[in-house]
């Protein structure tokens, strides 16, 4: 099923045992962010957290950990919450072969009941702003999905961007936002700056749960995260025009922030715990002046803590990183059979893929480097023969173990581009990459001794049904 | 350098990163007297009175993140700003 803003989907993890109200009063620091640094330990089926007794505030709703397991991303996708996670890996391949399904123009959206304009905008009034990890220069926001055009072709829908990114806040009505160069918003900021002009922004809050995957998905610069979101959904996004901008965003968020990225504007920020498990340094960066906060009344604060892996956000872009990779990687060589690149955003990419000839499997591994998400991304690829599971990191291992030779399975690229907060770079943004082929050689690739490869006996899998419904009824 | 609280604003107090003295105060807690935020007008930094020592007081701020005026004029500018297109 789909939901159509946060709180229905919050109802929707509560009726499944995946939403844990703290009803103690706990202090806004560190207690939230220490809640949601730990709940992750609890394993795949951990459940979002829910406070609304904060010292000091008389009217906090945080919501944290919403997407922060395999359980609660399985429901967002309208899944059943034990679904494994290479089924819903190919399920949401499935579904993206319905793209692009177009958004619903809907009317009256819960957020307008609500408005402060100009000099009375103070974002502090609205939410419960707390600090996440020590190191942090301030309070941020880091779940909220940043709506934008390409100034040079403002009616290209496709062109639109909805992403999430790193912003602080500053002030009552000031912002700090981050672009990554490599991502969409980036290219918006750059064509803005180059004519001397703003950047329009909506940055949209508490989100129902497939807006935020698709705002974290790594699409190309002109496919449209709303008809994503119509296909994961099944059903067609629904969105309303932003007041100020008229900028498109989300028919069912908490809270529509609106205002400009100043143009030719850089301030010092940061530093911030990063999805990379280590600080970016402080760094100077764009700025925000707001102009128009829209909210719901009562509005939830959707939060996420990220740190040293796994945290919520390592949920959040794990399955929605492997699926455009997948896609992009099958165009031009379907021998591909699955691709994992949930571990820190694709920084690291495992591949299975059949083999047409010797050599080929390194061919793959340096297709992954020239996706657009590679470019930014992928500095260790791990190529594996089509019969291992990528996602089964002790297959990955075995492959590892017995089919790479570092005499002639290890290529090394110098000075490839990276995100500048990659933090092994030898200067930020510029890399190394490594590409790892652990497949087992064909024709002409003669090296090794592989022989004859144990197979599991075909009588295994009825073995294994029949184990299972005997450890079940023990 | 001292804590600043609602009830002490008397006394003298330093941003914990960057030890400026220039101090803005850009939020009060909604039940009164129980915290506020703070900001200073040198390197930005944000807290809240509440927050652990480690995060308020100069004194208990990790040496890994202090920030030196010098720190802050040659931070790195993310992303460049680029040329104006009709600049030649």
């Amino acid at each position: 099923m789909a939901y159509d803003d946060l709180r229905s989907f919050l109802d929707a993890l509560e009726r499944e045992g995946q939403l844990l109200r703290v009803t103690d009063e706990v202090m806004p620091e560190p207690d939230l962010a220490a809640a949601a640094n730990a709940a992750p330990r609890l394993g795949d089926t951990a459940p979002a957290l829910y406070f609304d007794n904060v010292t000091g505030f008389t009217d906090a709703r945080v919501a944290m950990n919403v997407h922060g397991s395999w359980a609660n991303h399985a429901l967002a996708l309208g899944l059943p919450k034990d679904t494994p996670v290479k089924r819903q890996v190919e399920e949401f391949i499935r579904r993206w072969n319905d793209f692009p399904v177009a958004p619903e123009w809907r009317e009256d959206p819960p957020w307008a009941e609500n408005t402060m304009d100009g000099d009375e905008v103070d974002i502090f009034r609205v939410l419960p702003l707390f600090r996440l990890n020590d190191g942090d220069g301030g309070f941020y926001i880091d779940k909220a999905a940043v709506v934008s055009k390409d100034p040079e072709d403002p009616e290209h829908s496709g062109k639109q961007n909805v992403g999430i990114y790193r912003i602080e806040v500053k002030g009552g009505r000031k912002l700090a936002l981050q672009p990554v160069p490599m991502h969409d918003i980036a290219q918006h900021l750059h064509k803005a700056e180059r004519a001397g002009e703003d950047l329009p922004v909506a940055i949209t809050l508490g989100n129902d749960p497939v807006i935020s995957i698709v705002a974290s998905t790594p699409m190309k610069y002109d496919e449209n995260e709303y008809e994503l979101a119509g296909a994961l959904r099944g059903a067609p996004a629904p969105v309303a025009p932003a007041p100020l901008t008229g900028l498109p965003v989300p028919w069912g968020a908490e809270v529509v922030i609106e205002g400009v990225i100043e143009g030719r504007k850089r301030e010092i920020e940061g530093p911030f715990g990063e999805f990379t498990g280590h600080y970016s340094g402080g760094r100077s960066m764009p700025v925000i002046r707001v102009d128009k906060i829209s909210y719901r009344t009562r509005p939830v604060f959707e939060h996420l803590y990220l740190g040293m892996p796994w945290t919520e956000v390592d949920y959040l872009i794990a399955a929605n990183t492997c699926v455009p990779l997948y896609r992009q990687l099958t165009e031009e060589f379907p021998e591909v059979r699955a691709v994992n690149a949930m571990y820190t955003h694709g920084l690291v990419v495992i591949v299975s893929t059949a083999k047409r000839y010797g050599g080929f499997a390194k061919a793959v591994g340096l297709r992954v480097l020239t996706t657009p998400h590679g470019l930014g991304y992928a500095t260790t690829v791990i190529v594996v023969d089509e019969d291992v599971d990528p996602f089964d990191l002790p297959q990955v291992m075995w492959a590892l173990s017995t089919k790479m030779n570092p005499s002639g399975d290890l290529i090394r690229i110098p000075n490839l581009s990276v995100l500048e907060l990659a933090p092994q770079a030898q200067h930020p943004g510029i890399t190394d990459k490594l590409v790892i082929d652990a497949t087992t050689p064909v024709a002409p690739d003669h090296r090794g001794n592989y022989g004859n490869q144990v197979r599991d006996l075909p009588e295994a899998a009825a073995w294994l049904d029949r184990l299972r419904r005997l450890a079940a009824h023990r | 350098m001292s804590e600043k609280t609602p009830g002490n604003t008397s006394e003298k107090t330093v941003c914990p990163r960057c030890a400026h003295p220039a101090i803005a105060r850009l939020f009060t807690s909604p039940v009164p007297g129980v915290w506020d935020v703070l900001q200073c007008e040198q390197c930005l930094y944000c807290w809240r009175t509440s927050e652990p020592a480690r995060r308020t007081s100069r004194a208990a701020y990790p040496d890994g993140f202090k920030l030196t005026a010098e720190d802050i004029r040659d931070a790195p500018e993310v992303p460049a700003v680029p040329p104006l297109r009709d600049a030649r």
